[in-house]
């Protein structure tokens, strides 16, 4: 874990309400898929808190995917390139990767939630690993990062409106996978409900299922003990330290 | 560094007036990987209680105007983990250790203060009479002269280390509890926690909070602290540790000008993990070019005559 300063070396507008935000400092990037850093930028008082966001890529740039929901993010989707951002990470413990992927791979993205898996996605690549990729969203607007998947993974897009790919919950094309491949590893990011449900049909299947939750926090380093969530046993976790990644039978339980 | 910041409270001394708050710094070895925290005056270690506690329902914490509300409830790994796990470590660090103790009764306040009593490397006791996130203790004993006297007495009597009693915004009469700790045997005041307030989502109609109402922390309350140190610093002549939103050098100097000795940086500690070393840095910069010492600011603000 570190803390540095960083410049915004390209701002990218991937979607509507949506920035992919690079950036570089004097010293690389570090991190795995599903881990996450805490960014803010040099914008005086207001907002306080650092905001957290998933690694999208590593190395001598780091990327990130923010979606406009408030104050904080839209100033980070308005920055520009050579602007200062304060970065630190890379925090949490990230997806733990399959050692044997031969049941195959599934990775189930919603919205915005697509940026830990397209990190996942490059990973697998570099292995030699090409996955399903399972990408739901609203509607055809709602699909940052979709260009960086088709080439690496087989994607299958739905839209809750079906302007784009099925018309849909992304679980109908996750369910028709695990048909094939009930002992697929599967890793999913997206909406508290919708990993709720890819998690019911994965165990359902036999299949073993990775999901990365979110939190609202203020340190994202395990010392102000406000990202906690309630686990399958009723017991708290921290997001920010036990998580993002967590096995989906910790959190949702193994009954559907 | 040089010894200008050094700054004496009651039988505590500090190298410098500089320390993080509890709660917003963890137990303090979470930022060795990027930081000295043995440059710090001090840590004021996350609330410890006898036993572990869970904390409370979530979400926890939520950003508001200037600041940010809270409702962890006090979770910490406990006594034992504390002691037998951290403590090492912040030896080893070199760290300046004051430990934030909180219990439900007297006795529980006053075992811990035993027990602390002879553990190596702990500096001082910050005893938290004013959290208002739990429903037994805190924030009850800390409204009412009567029961703030009778917690720090009991701290008081099993311990030889410095005392410094925490104190809420939400008693009745500061300047009243300020005197009746004092009096108690309390070395120092720090001062103050968070106030109760609570924050609502319109669209969903429900409380951003999970236990409804939290602790807001950060600059927002800076001019009510500020007015709070200013009050109890004519009525007690122990050191007032201040704190209430400070950011950066100028509000540590404001502190100081009110009456405060030292200083707790709190929620800008989430800003910027690193804040507390750089002020430091920054208030040395500032009394070597002025050459004074922190001590020659104390309560030195010049309201003047009425008109």
């Amino acid at each position: 874990m570190d803390y540095f300063k960083t410049r915004i070396t390209r701002m990218e507008i991937p979607a509507r309400d949506h920035a992919i935000l690079r950036f570089s400092g004097d010293r690389p990037v570090d991190g795995e898929p599903g881990q996450f850093v805490m960014v803010r930028g040099n914008w005086g008082a207001h907002p306080i808190l650092p905001r957290a966001f998933s690694l999208v890529e590593v190395g001598k740039e780091g990327a990130i995917l923010v979606r406009n929901v408030g104050e904080g993010t839209n100033l980070l989707a308005s920055m520009e390139q050579g602007d200062e951002l304060l970065v630190l990470g890379p925090l949490g413990r990230g997806f733990s990767l399959p050692s044997e992927t031969g049941g195959g791979v599934a990775l189930v993205a919603g919205g915005v939630g697509v940026a830990p898996l397209v990190f996942l996605a490059q990973r697998l690549a570099d292995k030699g690993i090409k996955p399903v990729f399972l990408y739901g969203a609203r509607t055809g607007d709602d699909l940052p990062l979709r260009d960086q998947i088709g080439g690496i993974c087989d994607l299958t897009i739905t839209t809750e409106d079906g302007s784009v790919g099925e018309k849909g919950l992304v679980t109908a094309p996750l369910e028709r996978f695990l048909q094939t491949n009930p002992t697929a590893s599967v890793f999913s990011c997206g909406p508290e409900a919708m990993l709720e449900a890819v998690a019911r049909v994965s165990v359902e299947a036999g299949a073993r299922c990775q999901v990365a939750l979110e939190s609202p926090m203020a340190c994202g380093m395990g010392t102000c003990k406000g990202c906690a969530i309630l686990d399958a046993a009723g017991e708290y976790r921290y997001v920010c330290t036990d998580g993002p990644a967590f096995e989906s039978v910790e959190i949702f339980g193994r009954e559907p | 560094m040089s010894d200008i910041l050094a700054v004496q409270l009651g039988s505590l001394r500090l190298a410098n007036p500089i320390i993080t708050a509890s709660g917003t710094f963890g137990y303090g070895v979470e930022y060795a990987d990027f930081m000295d925290v043995s440059r710090l005056g001090g840590i004021s270690v996350k609330g410890i209680s006898l036993e572990p506690r869970v904390g409370n329902p979530p979400p926890r914490v939520c950003e508001t105007p200037g600041g940010m509300l809270n409702s962890i409830g006090l979770a910490n790994i406990g006594y034992d983990a504390f002691v037998d796990r951290t403590m090492p470590v912040l030896r080893q660090m070199g760290a300046t250790v004051i430990v934030n103790i909180y219990g439900t009764s007297h006795d529980e306040f006053a075992q811990l203060a035993r027990r602390f009593d002879t553990v190596e490397g702990v500096a001082a006791l910050e005893v938290n009479i004013s959290c208002p996130n739990v429903k037994e203790g805190g924030i009850h004993f800390g409204v009412s002269g009567k029961s703030a006297s009778g917690v720090t007495r009991a701290v008081r009597e099993v311990t030889s280390l410095p005392v410094i009693v925490k104190l809420s915004p939400e008693a009745l009469d500061l300047p009243d509890i300020g005197k009746a700790v004092q009096d108690a045997g309390a070395d120092a005041i720090s001062m103050i926690n968070t106030f109760r307030g609570m924050s609502i989502d319109v669209e969903t109609r429900k409380p951003r909070l999970g236990a409804v109402m939290g602790g807001l922390s950060g600059p927002a309350i800076r001019p009510l602290a500020v007015r709070m140190v200013y009050q109890v610093y004519q009525a007690v002549n122990i050191p007032i540790i201040g704190m209430g939103g400070i950011a950066c050098l100028r509000d540590v100097l404001e502190f100081f000008l009110a009456g405060a000795s030292a200083v707790q940086v709190g929620t800008a500690n989430f800003t910027d993990p690193t804040i507390a070393v750089k002020i430091v840095d920054e208030l040395e910069e500032y009394c070597v070019a002025r050459g004074i010492r922190p001590a020659d600011l104390v309560g030195k603000v010049e309201v003047g005559e009425a008109k």
